[in-house]
Order: structure tokens, then C-alpha cells, then sequence
């Protein structure tokens, strides 16, 4: 087609003067609402940036958060340390099958974290046994888990959260609170090991250093992350 | 009593002057139209003897009355007839459909606190939107709605107008210059540069029509339009009105050629330090252009306030109500309660699920449609002005429509190419309106004498 001078300009002009006799997609919200199942809450997907990194934080606000259960953290976080799987739409089901055994206290099997990182669930389950299967003394559990691994593997933390009970979230979350857990292997095993000679065998260096801070029953204060 | 006091407490300063000043000048104005009426003789020839004075303060009055409804009217259609285009609903809360909204967009400007920058040369920034705002308004003097409404009919009536609507420079130069900011300095001159620059196709577009209609006066031009639409300036302009058409736009600042306030770009360009009712006013002047832009489009190359085909054909309205004598009373005082019970009487009877009062209702409305019917349509038979004002603002709007819907669909061109296109192709192209125009009077005043003025 040859070029006419002016010919875009009325084409434009003939798109909006459709689009003005077009019917309007606005929605007045707080009068008509959106034609959705009542249960609806948007669709369950992974964001990937620009660079096809995921842009999942790993926060777990999404696991506690779901009524059902049924996202389960998993994936690889934004720094490579898990892998626990997210899973395609049609094993929510399963999922929410899952959450009915957790929510009645049974153990839960798991299949998702046999196939990725293989760990002898032996200690756990002697710690577990230790603790007598306590989730209000997860710390103590978490600590004795990393001085049987070296680190804290997720298969372990798994395998606390089924038998404890406690949420994966809550467990992740006490794990990262302090400092002294770790989830990698350390990557200098001497350094590792020499810190854990250093370290005297009670929690009393939790005493001193909340004697030093001026704790209350020497604990460090409630906030503070030293 | 508080409530009042407090909205009272907060309004500006130029708030309080416009609510004292014009309940004023309407009570004055009942006041005179009384006094007159009582007094008589004495006022009446006061009246008479000065006609030519009270006639333009009477126009002058008429008109700047006029662009505040204007300009309400066009707000309203731009906010809502962009958004018909963009697929949304646009404004629905206020008013019918949203039509108040721009109404309170105004009562909204007058209360905002109304902030002079340091520094500013404050007469000077006070003084410009008032010009803006007069060198649009006055040009509506000239310009013809209907046959006899015309404020001031005078013969330069073109020259006047674009002699006038050129005095916008200086106002968006006294504001760029006053405002005490670079910035809005550059906005000013760069809205000069746009508009000095566009003055010139503008006047040149415009000069075909001059030499067809021998004069430069919008009434007598109006007149030489009368008759079928074809004999309208737009078949012997077409390049001239395409001319005039794009020049007006960049003159009136409209998009495309909205580069003085390019709202999402530059600030407001001169505008960017005023606020309250004196940045109201330069968008009132905004307004009140494109639909001086296209009132005046209309006049030169649309027929004015000629109807497209010579209708109605000469009907004449033998109505004397006076003859009725006494029994006037009884058909005004029963007409209308008739016509109600008429309208309401088959909705009443054709559904049992209508109850009586609603039925009157309807009916009630109905009548009121008939009779405001009745009236326009006698109006616009019995009385020429009515029919030409009516056209006239028919072909207005549909003028300012386009200029919306322009608004709708065209980006936003660069400067350059705006400066590009105002000297090297609108004015070439006017130029070679004026030539062949020219040369094709000479030919037809050659073939046949008597054909042209």
C-alpha cells in the first residue's frame, strides 16, 4: 500500500472512536465485584526476574499463611540452599491429604526430600527421642542436630518438623534467627570443628553473654540478635 | 452556623472576593431589572440614550458569563469522552453521569491556597492569567452565534480576533518571566516560540476566505455561507481549512501540540508556580479557546450558524395568544394538569404494577419533555436567532469533540518537529492556498464578471 501522508493519524482516530462505543471494562468495586469462586485467591505461581532468577525471599509468610496447607516451601531459594519442591497444581490435593495426617498428629510421609538429599535420619530421630519429640525445645533440638550433621540439612529439619509437629516455617524460622545455625556444611571441616571444640558443651556461654548484656535470667535481651 | 463559618474561614482570599462578588451582582443585577420596571420612563431612556454602551456591557457581561458553563461543559467532556476511549467509565459520582464533576473541580481550584513564590514579581504573576484569560474572552465579542448575537459587529471583526486571541502571547510571557523560576522562564518562552510561530500559517489560512468574501466582517462571511452545506467555505478552502484546523490546535495548545504544558514532561511549562484560582484561570483560558478554536472554525468554513440545507422552509407561525383574552389564563393555568393526567392515564392503565403516583409522575415528566419540546420547537421556527444559535453550537461541539478525541489518539510531537512543521510545511502550503485562491478569482472574475463579489 502506498503511503499516504496523514493515513496513521485516521487510523488512530478510527481505533479510539471504536473503542469509545465499545463496552467498558472498569469495574465500580465497592458496588459490583468481580465474578470469582469465593474461595479465590489469585493463582499460586513462582515469579522469575528479568534474569530468571526466582524472586522467592524464601520468607515462608506464603506456607504459614496458607488455611489449607497447601503450599509447601520448597524450590531453590535465592541462594541455592534447598531444594524441596514446589510442585505442579495437581498434587495440592495430595498436599491438602497431607495436611489432614499433620493436623491429626500422624506422621506424614514425605516423598518430596528422599531424592535430593540423602541423609541418615538416624541422629535426628536419636535427638528427637532425646527431647522427647518437644517442639517448644527446638533450639536445643536444632543445636544438637548441627553438632550431629556439622550444618542443619533440610531433610533433617524435615524430619523434626514431622515428628515434632511444628510447622516447617516455624522450625526455619528459629533456625535462621541465630547465628550459630547454619544450613551449609561448613566448608572448612577443620574451621567447623575447631569452633565446635571452642564452644563450651553447655549453653552456659549463653549465660555469660547474657550476664554480659545484662539480661534478664541470663538471657539476652528478647530482640536482640548478637 | 459553624460549618459555615469554618468553609467560610477556609476559603482564599480571592475565594471570599468571587462568593461576596457575585450573589453582589446578582442581586444588583434583580435589583436594576426591578428599579426599571417601577421607575419606568426616567431609567428606560437613560437605557435608550446610550445604547451603543449598554449594548457592549451587555455583551461583554453575556460573554464572560458564558465561558464559565463553556468551559465546565468541555472539562467534563474531555475527562469523560477520553475515557470512553480508553475503555473506562470515567467520571460517575457527581452529578448525573459525573457532569458535576468538573463544577466541583472549580469550587475545588477556588479553595486551594493560592501561593505567590518569593522572589515572584507579584503584580506582574497576579496580571498574566488575567490576560490569558481576556485575550481568549474577548475574542468571543466578534464572533457570530446566531443572526443579531453578535456582541460587537464591527467590520476588522477577523483582524480584531486574531489581534486579540495574539495578546495570549504576552500573558504566557508575563508568567513564564514572574514566576521567579528558569524553568518556568524556558516554559514561557518555548509557548511563545509555539504559538508566535503557528500565528502565522493561522492568519495566512485564513486570508482565502477573505479575498471569496470580499470582507472581513464573520457576519457578512456567515451570510455568503446561507444556503445548502455545499455552498460552505470548506469546498473552495479545503487546504485552507485544514490549514486554519492545525494551526488553531498548536495555537489553542492542544494535543498534539500541547508542548507549553506537556503535563508528563515538563511541569506546566509557565505554569508550574501558580496555583489556586490564577492557575485556574489559565486553564479556564485553555478551555475557553478550544471553544473559541472551534466556534471560529465553524464560522469561517462551516456555515456559521447556517443550518446545512435551507429548512425550515418558510413556515409561518400564526400564533396570537393574546387573542385569547381572558381565557390565556385557563389554557396556561390547565394545560399542563391536563397533559400530566393524559400522559400518566395509559401507563396507569396498561400495568397494574404502576400505582397511581407513579403513573403521575411519569406523566408529570413526560409533560414537562412535551411542553420544553413545544417551546424549542416554536422557538426554533417562530425565531431565526434560536435556530442559528442552535446550529451554531451543534457544529461548536462537534468541533470541540474532535479536538477531545484528538486528545484521545495522537501523541505528542517533539518541539523540533513542531518548528519543523509550522515553516517549513504550513506556511509553504497557506502561501499556496493564498496563490491558487487568488489566481482562481482572476479566472472566474474573467470568465463570467458577475460571478464573485
Amino acid at each position: 500500500m502506498s503511503f499516504v501522508p496523514g493515513l496513521g493519524i485516521v487510523k488512530g482516530m478510527a481505533i479510539t472512536l471504536r473503542r469509545f462505543f465499545e463496552p467498558k471494562v472498569t469495574i465500580k468495586y465497592p458496588e459490583e465485584s468481580p465474578d470469582v469462586a469465593p474461595r479465590f485467591r489469585g493463582r499460586l505461581q513462582l515469579l522469575y526476574d528479568e534474569w530468571g532468577t526466582l524472586k522467592c525471599e524464601t520468607c515462608f509468610q506464603c506456607a504459614q499463611a496458607c488455611p489449607i496447607e497447601c503450599i509447601d516451601m520448597g524450590g531453590i531459594d535465592t541462594r541455592g540452599r534447598y531444594h524441596v519442591h514446589w510442585g505442579p497444581p495437581e498434587t495440592y490435593g495430595e498436599r491438602r491429604e497431607e495436611s489432614a495426617l499433620r493436623r491429626s498428629g500422624r506422621p506424614v510421609p514425605d516423598r518430596a526430600f528422599h531424592h535430593f538429599q540423602p541423609v541418615d535420619l538416624g541422629a535426628v530421630d536419636t535427638i528427637l527421642d532425646e527431647h522427647d519429640h518437644d517442639p517448644k525445645r527446638m533450639l536445643e533440638i536444632l543445636e544438637a542436630t548441627q553438632s550431629a550433621y556439622g550444618y542443619l540439612p533440610v531433610a533433617a529439619l524435615k524430619q523434626i518438623s514431622q515428628k515434632t509437629g511444628a510447622w516447617y516455617a516455624m522450625i526455619y524460622g528459629t533456625a535462621s534467627y541465630y547465628g550459630h545455625l547454619r544450613f551449609e556444611p561448613a566448608e572448612d571441616a577443620a574451621q567447623a570443628t575447631a569452633v565446635a571444640a571452642a564452644r563450651p558443651p553447655d549453653a552456659s556461654y549463653v549465660t555469660a553473654l547474657g550476664a554480659a548484656l545484662g539480661g534478664a535470667n541470663g538471657r539476652p535481651g528478647a530482640r536482640g540478635r548478637s | 452556623m459553624t460549618a459555615i463559618s469554618r468553609s467560610w474561614n477556609r476559603l482564599t482570599l480571592p475565594g471570599k472576593v468571587i462568593f461576596t462578588v457575585v450573589p453582589a451582582l446578582v442581586v444588583l443585577t434583580i435589583g436594576l431589572v426591578v428599579a426599571i420596571a417601577i421607575l419606568g420612563g426616567p431609567a428606560l431612556d437613560l437605557v435608550v440614550a446610550n445604547l451603543p454602551i449598554v449594548r457592549f456591557v451587555v455583551a461583554a457581561t453575556a460573554i464572560l458569563l458564558m465561558t464559565i458553563p463553556t468551559a465546565f461543559l468541555i472539562i467534563y467532556m474531555e475527562m469523560k469522552g477520553i475515557a470512553l476511549m480508553n475503555l473506562r467509565i470515567g467520571p460517575d459520582r457527581v452529578g448525573p453521569f459525573g457532569s458535576l464533576l468538573s463544577v466541583v473541580h472549580g469550587l475545588k481550584v477556588l479553595m486551594k491556597e493560592d501561593f505567590t513564590p518569593t522572589g515572584a514579581d507579584s503584580v506582574v504573576f497576579t496580571w498574566a492569567p488575567v490576560v490569558v484569560y481576556l485575550a481568549s474572552v474577548m475574542t468571543l465579542l466578534v464572533i457570530p452565534f446566531g443572526p443579531g448575537l453578535v456582541g460587537q459587529h464591527f467590520q476588522l471583526g477577523l483582524l480584531y480576533f486574531f489581534a486579540i486571541s495574539g495578546l495570549s502571547v504576552v500573558g504566557l510571557l508575563m508568567a513564564g518571566w514572574a514566576s521567579f523560576n528558569k524553568y518556568s522562564l524556558l516554559g514561557g518562552l518555548r509557548s511563545a516560540a509555539q504559538v508566535i510561530s503557528y500565528e502565522i500559517p493561522l492568519v495566512l489560512s485564513v486570508v482565502g476566505v477573505i479575498m471569496l468574501a470580499g470582507t472581513m466582517d464573520l457576519v457578512v462571511i456567515v451570510e455568503n455561507q446561507a444556503g445548502w452545506f455545499t455552498d460552505w467555505y470548506i469546498w473552495q478552502q479545503p487546504l485552507g481549512a485544514l490549514i486554519f484546523f492545525i494551526a488553531a490546535t498548536a495555537e489553542a495548545n492542544r494535543t498534539p501540540f500541547d508542548l507549553t504544558e506537556a503535563d508528563s514532561e515538563i511541569v506546566a511549562g509557565f505554569a508550574t508556580e501558580y496555583s489556586g484560582m490564577r492557575f485556574g484561570f489559565f486553564f479556564f483560558a485553555e478551555y475557553v479557546n478550544v471553544f473559541i478554536i472551534s466556534a471560529l472554525t465553524v464560522t469561517l468554513f462551516f456555515g456559521g450558524w447556517n443550518a446545512p440545507f435551507p429548512w425550515p422552509w418558510p413556515i409561518t407561525l400564526d400564533l396570537n395568544p393574546g387573542s385569547l383574552g381572558i381565557g390565556l389564563l385557563f389554557v396556561v393555568a390547565l394545560v399542563p394538569l391536563a397533559l400530566t393526567l393524559i400522559l400518566a392515564t395509559p401507563f396507569w392503565l396498561v400495568s397494574s404494577r404502576i400505582k397511581g403516583w407513579q403513573a403521575l409522575v411519569i406523566g408529570f415528566v413526560l409533560a414537562n419533555l412535551f411542553l420544553v419540546g413545544a417551546v424549542a420547537a416554536a422557538g426554533y421556527i417562530g425565531f431565526d436567532w434560536v435556530a442559528g444559535l442552535a446550529w451554531f453550537m451543534l457544529k461548536a461541539y462537534v468541533f470541540v469533540f474532535i479536538f477531545v478525541w484528538m486528545r484521545g489518539t495522537l501523541p505528542r510531537v517533539r518541539i523540533d518537529q513542531l518548528m519543523n512543521f509550522a515553516w517549513k510545511w504550513l506556511m509553504e502550503l497557506a502561501f499556496l492556498n493564498i496563490f491558487i485562491t487568488a489566481g482562481a478569482i482572476i479566472l472566474i472574475k474573467y470568465l463570467n464578471p458577475e460571478a464573485l463579489p
